[in-house]
């Protein structure tokens, strides 16, 4: 059993992992709480749904899953990444000079308006991903697993390893990380800042959207509600890792999801939400900085 | 002030606008979930309540004027019921049907009670909305303590098995449904694993997997169709493949949907039975069709509410809601699924509950106690 709930641990929280890392990438970057990023999460889900049943109907389904899945995946993602992109063209850049509190209040705004348009647009009732590979997986000693699980947790894994990759190798990454330890430097050495924001919202847009579609997969059930929620879990885990810090994201993701599931079994499945966020609070208390405290030295 | 003039005078137009329709018309209220993941529920409703509305004004209303329909939505959040409520008492309805969540119906009957409104809900299976001895309170449903002895009688007489595992969703009907279940297993059986869960919970996986570490021979929810089926899909996907049984709440074909079909297939539930099998509910079945297409679980218990309740304002010939309950309380109503009476609590005198099964992807009538 503790296999087991180790198993539906790291898939939930890969999941959460994903979504805190856009916000720890952002957070690195602007200083700024994006809090319309759990919508986006949402939005990818959306996407998914709509596509995969366009294609459904285009007949590409039927010619082969995967491809379809693929073509949904990469769909997802770059509409996800242009509502990204705009997003913090008209809601954050005006107020980039601003007080800190002004892009803050209107990423409120931004989620506060996705929901309702989502709501208003797609109705306020339950939509329903295709269930593609039924209840099918495999055992593991004596751990069931399916097919979907399995999934999710490679992606995640392969996902981050790129991404550090990229932070790490790459001269945008290099980039990113110049920006988000001095911006006046970082545009003094020939860095144009606002294409390295626009790409971070791109990314941090991407991987919600591919953490949207492997959820609407994995439960096969979407609303426009459900990225309050895991925005509020991702950001916690973020928080709890280190925030603006990409390590920590990963770990406080699957932490977060480790004691979601742990303590959702042994001690009460009724206050499996608290669990989080009553860990929030003492690594707060204990460890302000997060669990990676070289926050300053590692943003991004 | 000059600018604000022509607002002040739009003003006074409007709200003539709304004083002079006031008198026009007799209104009756239905509130239930109108919009969230519990919609269709409410749609249901809805439709019902409209096709009975739409028969008596053809027939030229009553008491001499049309009857208006005045749609509240509670979105199944009991304080939401609760504003619904106090928003149709200003707006005038002289009776309500509704709720569906007994979560809200029993705040709300509060509410109606204080006013002497007759409510008269077609879901709201919770024993507490009635036990509190309200007048104006009625029900067309049964209740969760007749239902949920028929869930055990079947776990424990028919299928014979010993190991029950119990779930709820924390509401006033989930938890409430699920106690009279467990209840009524008494020691006819184990009862291995017993909690809740929260609704509008996506992953369930961690509790079913405590679930199954108790080998249990079956799985009772306590519940409404989106955590239903989402339980059902996650425990199949974790090798969970016990039987299913859950109450009324989740019968909609979202259910289905929900936790794919052949996971759902096989999976029981207590309910009252299919209306296709009622005589007297023909006309009902043909007439709602052809209006908004397949008919939904309840829209034949909206239907029978709205009916039962302006017959009764008919007979009282005026809209005191004291006079329409006392009349209520002492009628017999012929309506689509068949005659009905309410006691001295406003339950209905018999509620046969049954118990259906998912096959080939659709509910269907299984066993009778």
């Amino acid at each position: 059993m503790l296999l087991q709930q180790l198993i539906n641990g790291i898939t939930l929280g890969s999941v959460y992992a994903l979504i805190a890392l856009g916000y720890s990438m952002v957070y690195g970057i602007l200083e700024l709480i994006n809090f319309a990023h759990g919508e986006i999460y949402m939005l990818g889900a959306y996407f998914g749904i709509i596509f995969f049943g366009f294609l459904t109907v285009l007949g590409v389904t039927n010619y082969s899953i995967f491809l379809s899945l693929i073509l949904t995946f990469l769909l997802s993602i770059m509409f996800c990444s242009a509502y990204g992109f705009t997003i913090e063209k008209i809601a954050y850049k005006p107020l980039r000079n601003s007080t800190r509190l002004s892009p803050l209040i209107s990423a409120i705004g931004v989620s506060i308006f996705l929901q309702n348009y989502v709501m208003l647009t797609q109705g306020a009732t339950d939509k329903v991903f295709p269930n593609l590979f039924g209840a099918r997986g495999f055992y593991f000693l004596s751990i069931r697993m399916t097919y979907i699980q399995l999934f999710i947790i490679i992606v995640s894994i392969l996902i981050m390893i790129f991404l550090r990759l990229f932070i790490r190798r790459t001269k945008i990454g290099k980039a990113m990380r110049a920006v988000a330890q001095d911006k006046t430097m970082a545009s003094l050495v020939g860095i144009n800042i606002d294409t390295i924001i626009s790409i971070t919202f791109i990314i941090g847009s991407a991987l919600a959207a591919v953490a949207g579609l492997m959820v609407a997969m994995y439960y096969g059930l979407v609303n426009y509600f459900i990225g309050y929620i895991a925005g509020i879990k991702a950001f916690t885990a973020a928080v709890l890792g280190g925030i603006g810090s990409i390590r920590g994201a990963m770990v406080g993701g699957l932490l977060l999801g480790l004691v979601e599931s742990l303590g959702g079994s042994y001690i009460s499945g009724e206050y499996k939400d608290a669990y989080a966020f009553v860990i929030l609070i003492i690594i707060l208390l204990v460890k302000p900085g997060g669990l990676f405290r070289k926050a300053e030295l590692e943003k991004v | 002030m000059k600018k604000l003039f022509p607002f002040i005078l739009l003003l006074l137009i409007l709200s003539i606008g709304c004083q002079s329709k006031q008198h026009d018309t007799i209104k009756i209220g239905i509130a239930g979930p109108m919009t969230g993941d519990q919609a269709k529920m409410g749609m249901d409703f809805k439709n019902g309540a409209t096709l009975a509305v739409d028969e008596w004004n053809q027939k030229g209303g009553i008491l001499g004027k049309k009857i208006e329909l005045i749609v509240g939505d509670d979105q199944h959040d009991p304080k939401q019921a609760v504003s619904i409520a106090n928003k149709m008492i200003n707006d005038g309805v002289v009776g309500v049907i509704g709720h569906f969540n007994s979560s809200c119906s029993i705040p709300a009957s509060d509410v109606y009670n204080r006013n002497m409104i007759p409510m008269i809900t077609p879901g709201s299976t919770n024993p507490q909305l009635t036990d509190k001895g309200y007048k104006n309170v009625f029900r067309v449903c049964g209740r969760d303590d007749q239902q949920g002895k028929v869930g055990a009688i079947f776990v424990t007489e028919q299928l014979k098995l010993k190991n029950v595992a119990i779930l709820h969703d924390k509401t006033t009907y989930g938890q409430g449904l699920a106690d009279e279940f467990k209840k009524h297993i008494g020691n006819k059986a184990q009862v291995v694993y017993y909690g809740g869960i929260v609704q509008g919970d996506k992953d369930f996986k961690m509790v079913l997997t405590a679930i199954k570490s108790k080998k249990p021979d079956i799985v009772f929810f306590g519940g409404i169709y989106p955590e239903a089926g989402l339980l059902v899909k996650q425990s199949r996907e974790l090798g969970l493949n016990v039987p299913f049984i859950s109450g009324d709440g989740t019968i909609d074909p979202k259910f289905i949907e929900i936790a794919g079909a052949s996971a759902a297939e096989g999976t029981y539930l207590t309910f009252s039975p299919d209306p296709k099998n009622i005589p007297s509910a023909k006309d009902f079945i043909k007439n709602y069709q052809s209006k908004f297409g397949e008919i939904g679980p309840y829209s034949i218990y909206a239907y029978d509410a709205t009916n039962i309740l302006l017959t009764a304002i008919n007979s009282a010939s005026s809209t005191d809601g004291s006079a329409i309950s006392d009349k209520l309380h002492s009628m017999e109503f012929d309506v689509a699924l068949g005659k009905i009476k309410f006691d001295s609590k406003g339950d209905v005198t018999v509620s046969p509950y049954v118990v259906w099964i998912t096959k080939n992807g659709k509910f269907e009538e299984f066993w009778k106690p």
